[in-house]
């Protein structure tokens, strides 16, 4: 029998050696946890508190020892980020040095930490202790490194949705850029649901345009307006050739009704100054200056064919009706002065004479063009009525900030690689990255293309919860009924002002309360000849040649409808006593610098002298009170008043132009 | 056959080194949408707080203070005494006086009331990126 000798020698060793290797790893993580770099940074802010606070407050701060973190289980994030930023709510360490440094501005007052975290707006990693792990910058295999304040735009917006974010501008800007453009025609945009974008209707164009301008158009849309919302194809010969064959016989739809002018007696004098009169440019540009509702017209005379101009301005919504023109009450003498006008004076000197309308075709050509028109999804903008819709062209957009970078293509760009990079590119040129693209190209500055960008990278795939998500509801389109409703359309009132948030934004104010804002006999004789209220602005209300009938019941409308009761039951007995001391605020409070009263005071506000006769007591008081309500953003400082005091000026103001008051103005001035 | 065999793993390691050693130093990847907004800062030489404040500038002050703040906007004719050129201005330099003049306006300064209050208006962020466009008037473009 083997009598079993011990362990072998080997084995020994094995454990001698392992517990070695066990004792030296525990020492290791004991001393690795010891000197890790927060603690390090949490001694030096101990020794940096002790400079600036006495130890009487050291005695009061809370203790800083240990890891910190914010956790935020329904955003899924937990942030470590104030183990070392020991000072970031803390406003005696305003000048501190980095890490230790306040938070600027009073940012961490709306979005407080124990809601929103860090990384909610800054990135990172938050769950990192030191430096490098937190992605403080840029780094391998990290998608969403810490954003230098150049971008962090985009993730204000992953929480305000709308298009007009608060103090964020350049993510506002992007948004409005997206709307203008209309990029959500042909990509699925999340968050631009329900707009629609509209190009011109297309069913009579071979009527509408001169072809050699239709030509350049296809092929440059920019060398013709500079700043054309269609972008550039950048479509072959052929295609050019094809599409504007196509286009050119698109004549069916639309009668021509400008038989029997005599073009002869066109008086161009008196179209300049119908031009003027009618307020043209508070829509339209020539030569740079004026509105951007409608299209600039510094080279109308190049473009459009003179049956149709005539035509269009004589009945804009017969020719085209989606237009937001309104529809002037003007006589045919005076259509065909404003024509003659347009088409004398804002033409290049080299434009030829017309050619006639559905010259002879090629079916060849028209079919090519006709599947050019399809393919490129020109409907996505342009309506056909002969072509249908077929869905979006382009791909969607939802969840793009969220895209993995290294799936992305970037060409022989040596771009770091990153979504924003991708996107910054194609935007610029959508061919940029080395792949073809049918998307076109539009041609922003680089400033515009990166403002696009963060509007997209705040498009993110996990939506939040929706406690997070601040977004306006979509406002209701306004469309009224009746003798009104007829008289808005005609008139298009809703393309320059609001209702329930609905509308241009053209208008001073919006007409929610507007009965209770104006005098209805203030409105009936403004809407028969509209004349500038505020002295600057250059966007006037046209001057539409209305029937009093018809301002009649627009004053009628707003005086039954358009009211708030608060204003409505304004008492406007007002005290001798409170008419003197409203004089007094008026002067004390400095408002002449900048409204007009007679022939002293500033231009920036409206002129004063008939505030009587046109505001109502209820109004200027409530919008004395709080401007801001009615207006956002407007000029019109909210000065704090005590009630008093907005009783007081209210008296003074609504003294201004009465029969009874005019006194008073005399005094004033 | 081991000698073989080490020289592979040799090589498996050494190999990824040796070519990353050789290969000629490479251009940094840029970052062109960075490049863009910050050539944009560029141009107005402000910073992203200072180009927040640029834009409630354009906002609320230049109908009297001018587009570049010299005091010549369109409403300062008429007023007495007109709007300072804020680009020399000595008073930018202090923050708490720009701060106080924008929150409580002229008449808080005890001067004539033509510059109105604005802190009932603009959020506390609000004014601090004005105040910080207003010290920067006075900075050299570059």
């Amino acid at each position: 029998m083997e009598v079993k000798t011990p362990a072998p020698m080997r084995l020994h060793v094995i454990f001698a050696c392992l517990g070695i290797a066990f004792l030296s790893i525990f020492s290791w993580v004991l001393f690795h946890e010891e000197t890790a770099d927060w603690r390090t940074t949490q001694a030096a802010f101990e020794r940096l508190e002790a400079t600036i606070k006495n130890p009487h407050q050291i005695a009061q701060a809370p203790g800083v020892a240990g890891l910190r973190q914010i956790w935020l289980p329904d955003l899924g994030r937990t942030d470590r980020c104030e183990t070392c930023h020991l000072g970031i709510d803390d406003p005696s360490f305003a000048n501190a040095p980095t890490p230790f440094k306040a938070h600027p501005g009073t940012w961490l007052t709306t979005h407080p930490r124990d809601r929103f975290g860090c990384t909610t707006c800054h990135d990172g990693q938050g769950d990192a202790t030191d430096y490098q792990h937190a992605a403080h910058q840029p780094q391998p295999f990290v998608a969403r490194p810490m954003r230098p304040p150049e971008t962090i735009e985009a993730n204000c917006g992953t929480c305000h949705r709308s298009l007009d974010p608060p103090e964020a501008p350049r993510l506002a800007q992007g948004r409005r850029l997206i709307v203008e453009s209309g990029c959500f025609s042909c990509h699925e945009i999340p968050g631009f649901e329900g707009l629609t974008f509209l190009g011109p209707a297309l069913d009579g164009i071979g009527y509408k345009v001169r072809p050699e301008w239709l030509g350049a158009w296809l092929k440059d849309p920019k060398s013709y307006l500079s700043k054309s919302k269609m972008g550039n194809f950048r479509l072959s010969a052929d295609e050019i050739a094809g599409l504007q064959g196509f286009l050119l016989s698109q004549v069916a739809q639309m009668p021509i009704d400008s038989a029997g002018v005599d073009w002869k007696k066109a008086d161009t004098a008196n179209g300049r100054a119908l031009f003027g009169e009618l307020r043209c440019v508070s829509c339209h540009a020539v030569n740079g200056r004026g509105g951007t509702t409608g299209p600039e017209l510094t080279r109308i005379g190049d473009k459009v064919r003179r049956d149709w101009l005539f035509s269009f301005l004589k009945d804009p919504h017969r020719v085209q009706p989606d237009t937001p023109m309104l529809q002037y009450r003007l006589t045919g003498d005076q259509v065909r002065d404003v024509s003659a006008f347009l088409l004398e004076e804002y033409r290049s000197s080299d434009a030829g004479s017309e050619s006639s309308p559905g010259a002879r075709l090629d079916a060849r050509l028209v079919d090519a063009g006709r599947a050019v028109f399809e393919r490129r999804g020109c409907v996505s903008c342009h309506r056909l009525p002969s072509i249908k819709a077929s869905g979006r062209v382009g791909p969607s957009l939802a969840g793009i900030g969220d895209r993995d970078p290294d799936a992305l293509t970037y060409g022989q760009n040596t771009v770091r690689r990153t979504t924003e990079n991708y996107l910054f590119l194609k935007m610029l040129h959508p061919e940029a990255l080395g792949q073809a693209s049918t998307m076109p190209t539009f041609a922003f500055t680089p400033a515009d293309a990166a403002k696009i960008t963060l509007a997209l990278l705040s498009i993110r795939k996990n939506d939040l919860p929706a406690s997070y998500v601040l977004r306006p509801p979509a406002p209701a389109p306004y469309r009224p009924a009746g003798r009104f409703g007829e008289l808005v359309t005609r008139y298009r009132c809703m393309s320059c002002h609001t209702v329930g948030g609905f509308g241009g934004n053209l208008s001073t104010v919006p007409l929610d309360v507007i009965g209770s804002q104006l005098t209805r006999d203030y409105v009936a004789t403004y809407l028969l000849n509209p004349g500038a209220v505020r002295v600057s602005i250059e966007e006037r209300m046209p001057v539409f040649h209305m029937l009093p009938a018809e301002a009649s019941t627009i004053a009628d409308y707003f005086a039954t409808v358009f009211l708030d009761d608060g204003m409505e039951r304004y008492d406007a007995n007002f005290t001798p006593a409170e008419l003197r001391r409203g004089q007094e605020l008026y002067a004390q409070l400095g408002c002449p610098a900048c409204h007009q009263l007679g022939t002293r005071g500033g231009y920036v506000g409206p002129e004063l002298s008939m505030t009587g006769a046109r505001l109502k007591p209820g109004w200027i008081a409530a919008w004395l009170t709080s401007p801001g309500k009615y207006k956002p953003g407007t000029l019109q400082p909210d000065y704090g008043l005590s009630s008093a005091d907005v009783r007081a000026l209210t008296a003074y103001l609504s003294g201004l132009g009465q029969r009874a008051g005019g006194n008073t103005t005399a005094r004033a001035q | 056959m081991t000698s073989i065999r080490r020289l592979a793993a040799a090589s498996v390691v050494l190999l990824p080194l040796i070519s990353g050693c050789g290969r000629a130093p490479e251009k940094p990847p840029s970052d062109p949408l960075l490049d863009a907004i910050r050539a944009e800062e560029r141009e107005g030489n402000l910073s992203y707080v200072e180009s927040q404040g640029r834009h409630l500038f354009v906002q609320y002050c230049v109908t009297c203070h001018g587009d570049e703040a010299k005091g010549d906007g369109q409403n300062a004719s008429n007023l007495t005494p007109p709007p300072p050129d804020m680009t020399v201005s000595k008073n930018m330099q202090d923050a708490a006086y720009v701060r106080k003049m924008i929150v409580e306006g002229s008449a808080g300064m005890g001067r004539a009331a033509l510059s109105p209050p604005w802190g009932r208006t603009l959020s506390q962020q609000q004014v601090d990126d004005l105040v910080a466009y207003c010290q920067s008037l006075g900075r050299k473009k570059r």
